[in-house]
């Protein structure tokens, strides 16, 4: 059963990881912050937390599986996740500020 | 003869990527099936709905039905003209006897090679096959059609056209295509990471469409190249056999050295022996692999020159902890029980070769990594799906003006191998259904429905796609969709009518290979309805596109 | 489509020197690699396995290059003239061997 949480988490990890990716792209900040200002510290800044998230959705991986099997689900996840991620900011954009902690742009899309 | 290097590879791109696309869905798609092949069994053939059982006894169940056994009538015609004079009543010189399994098999699968007297090649044998419940030894009948593991998982890889193999070949080709369109694709791309998370639903149908093209496209991007790449090295010997022909007397020297050094018995030795207790052959392997630390169920079991003082029992494990497909196997002198042999750790070269193949035939036990993998297959469904869409959207209303009939014909085919296929598949699962249990052949009969329903569907796509030739939206889509909705839905009703398992039932008790297909049936048939509405929605007339298509789509 | 003026003859050149000539070039490399790897040591199936899976990789590339070179007498020669010359070189090896 704590193997499936471990799962659960590094999958999830995965998704936050790669929305703070694509929150550091500007065309995405503004689909889901608007135009409230980001900054280009905050850019390298989401990049480096979305680094660290991936980097700790492995290390979960790792927790779970003899090494060659965490790394294709870690592969794996990560597919699953982008295309979360950008399915949410095609249609549900304001979620993503969510991650940036910031309100979500007011009127959608 | 190109403008450019960029130039080259779109024109490589759109056209390979055209005409073998169709074939790639099928694989595609199929390939996915397949990551629940033993599941799909379990839903096609409604005896065998229980749990999955370890390797029996070989002592108590296996030998007595081993011994049982006889080659197949198919088998013995075919040998007929390979022989002199007439063929036996009974064969009594079993060669080899094999049982295999997986941690996903309730039922077990035997089979039994048999030597052929006044053979031309005395090498060549007569087989027969045998499905049992390994609780009880009982034998299941073995006419009923694995629709899973005999029927979609082959049709993945070979087509189900076996004349000269040529149904591994096209699907060869194909995956050739394939990892030759990922590369011209990401050449053609350019804008890779920046649009990585970009899909925009709202703008224009030509625009939304290469989004999503290049987004299933590049997000798996991994996984497609791996699976088209590892499904070329596994039939590496079909597609190359150069070992086998132009190499052959250096393959037959090596072998000469090879069974030397492995000293298991080449050939019989004339002189009869009993079979020692092949279980405590199994315990003494099981406490081998404990010692080595690794998961220890037997996976493939073989007895190699049946009854002869030179034979010898090979006893392999069931690699479900690792993604390489090992076997670690272990070898016993079958009539004392000793062990002959212990298999050497793989080389490197050899681990990754178990590596790359493990990775696309996945015998581990990892559900979320199973279903990660259909996830990939069904993106990769959808890129290609994505890639006629676009074809057909950026040439259509050229091909209207100039009363050319292209965009159409490729809109039906794209009909037939998208929708049409899902059709097709989930008519094989109603006919199973339907098609009376004391038919003769019934599995034959399962799968001429599945062609028979494609041909209906492609009869209905070229029918219906007319208006395609006038720059509009073809009716066929929308109408397929429905199509697929009803038919997934009757499906699932007609499992609770016919053995009375229903959702509320399979899942309370959680047996889940009824379940899942039931339940991903029903996703089917919401997410066909989605899309039928959806393209409603878009059949009416939109505002002319604003020309706003990058380069990279104009030279698409 | 492309604005180059292309007539069919040179399309169908490229095509089959990309499917044909790119085999050919593959089997060569496996047939020579085997060959050698097997006559310097190493293990028969590993050179079978090596060579194989590189020869895919290999594949790829000659296919793409077929499109991509500008002159296709040279893509033909390279190819199947490669191709040839090693697998002949593999026949070569196995005779001395065997």
């Amino acid at each position: 059963m704590p193997e499936n949480v471990l799962l659960l988490a590094a999958l999830l990890l995965s998704v936050i990881g790669l929305g703070w990716f694509a929150l550091a792209l500007d065309v995405h900040w503004k689909q889901a912050c608007g135009k409230q200002a980001r900054g280009v510290a905050s850019a390298r800044g989401l990049r480096l937390f979305g680094g660290v998230a991936l980097a700790l959705s492995l290390i979960l991986c790792l927790q779970v599986d003899h090494p060659t099997m965490a790394a294709l689900v870690w592969i794996m996840s990560l597919a699953g996740a982008a295309l979360i991620v950008a399915f949410a900011l095609s249609w549900r954009p304001h979620w993503l500020a969510l991650l940036a902690a910031r309100p979500p742009r007011r009127q959608a899309g | 003869m190109f403008q450019n290097f960029r130039l080259a590879m779109a024109w490589v791109h759109t056209w390979f990527g055209l005409f073998l696309g169709f074939v790639l869905m099928v694989v595609f798609f199929f390939g996915s099936l397949s990551v629940f092949d033993r599941e799909i069994d379990r839903w096609a053939i409604p005896e065998s709905r229980f749990e999955p059982q370890p390797m029996p006894s070989f002592d108590e169940i296996l030998k007595p039905v081993f011994e049982d056994m006889q080659p197949s009538r198919e088998s013995v015609d075919q040998m007929r003209s390979r022989v002199d004079g007439p063929m036996p009543e009974h064969f009594d010189t079993p060669v080899r006897w094999g049982a295999y399994t997986t941690h996903r098999d309730p039922v077990l699968g035997l089979f039994a090679g048999y030597q052929v007297p006044n053979a031309h090649n005395p090498d060549e044998l007569v087989w027969g096959t045998r499905t049992i419940d390994p609780r009880t030894g009982e034998s299941l009948p073995d006419d009923q059609l694995k629709i899973g593991s005999r029927f979609f998982y082959p049709l993945h890889y070979s087509l189900n056209l076996h004349w000269k193999d040529l149904g591994y070949w096209i699907v060869g080709l194909a995956a050739l295509i394939m990892l030759v369109a990922l590369v011209t694709g990401v050449i053609m791309h350019r804008k890779l990471f920046r649009e990585l998370f970009t899909f925009r639903p709202n703008k224009s149908n030509q625009r939304s469409i290469l989004d999503l093209h290049n987004l299933t496209g590049v997000v798996a991007l991994p996984f497609h190249f791996m699976f088209a790449f590892t499904g070329l090295v596994i039939f590496a010997g079909i597609y190359f056999p150069v070992t086998h022909t132009q190499l052959e007397p250096l393959h037959d020297l090596h072998e000469v050295m090879e069974s030397q050094e492995t000293g298991l018995p080449h050939e019989r030795a004339g002189v009869a022996a009993p079979i020692a207790s092949v279980d405590a052959m199994v315990a003494e392997a099981q406490r081998r692999w404990a010692a080595r630390d690794m998961a220890g169920d037997v996976g493939f079991l073989a007895l190699q020159h049946v009854g002869d003082a030179n034979g010898y029992v090979s006893i392999y494990r069931a690699g479900t902890d690792r993604i390489a497909l090992t076997g670690e196997g272990i070898h016993f002198n079958a009539s004392t029980g000793e062990v002959l042999r212990e298999d050497p750790p793989p080389s490197a070269v050899e681990r990754i070769d178990e590596f790359l193949t493990g990775l696309h035939l996945q015998h581990f036990r990892h559900w979320l990594l199973r279903w990660l993998y259909v996830l990939g297959g069904l993106t990769g469904c959808a890129c290609i799906a994505t890639g006629f869409l676009f074809f057909v959207e950026k040439r259509k209303r050229q091909h209207a003006k100039r009363g050319q009939i292209g965009s159409r014909v490729v809109d039906a085919l794209a009909v037939t191998t998208v929708t049409g296929m899902l059709i097709a598949t989930l008519g094989i699962l109603i006919a199973n259904r339907l098609l009376p249990v004391s038919l003769p052949a019934r599995g034959t009969w399962e799968q001429y429905c599945f062609w028979g329903i494609w041909g209906l569907a492609m009869v209905h796509a070229f029918w219906r796609t007319a208006p395609v030739a006038r720059a509009r939206l073809a009716p066929a889509w929308g109408e397929q969709c429905w199509a697929i909705a009803v038919l997934a839905v009757s499906a699932v009703v007609l499992n609770w009518i016919t053995t009375g398992d229903h959702l509320l039932k399979t899942l309370s008790a959680g047996y889940w290979p009824v379940a899942g297909v039931d339940l991903f049936m029903l996703v089917s048939a919401l997410v066909a309805v989605l899309t039928a509405r959806r393209l409603q929605r878009r059949a009416r007339p939109q505002p002319a596109d604003s020309g706003e298509l990058s380069g990279e789509a104009a030279h698409a | 489509m492309s604005t180059a003026i292309v007539s069919h003859a040179q399309r169908l050149s490229r095509i089959a020197a990309a499917l044909l000539g790119g085999y050919v070039f593959a089997w060569g490399f496996i047939a020579l690699g085997v060959a050698a790897a097997f006559a310097a040591g190493m293990p028969f199936h590993d050179a079978e396995h090596l060579f194989s899976l590189l020869a895919f990789l290999l594949y790829l590339v000659t296919f793409l290059w077929s499109f991509a070179a500008r002159d296709s007498r040279r893509v033909w020669l390279v190819l199947a003239g490669g191709g040839a010359l090693m697998a002949a070189l593999a026949s070569l090896i196995q005779h001395a061997l065997v």
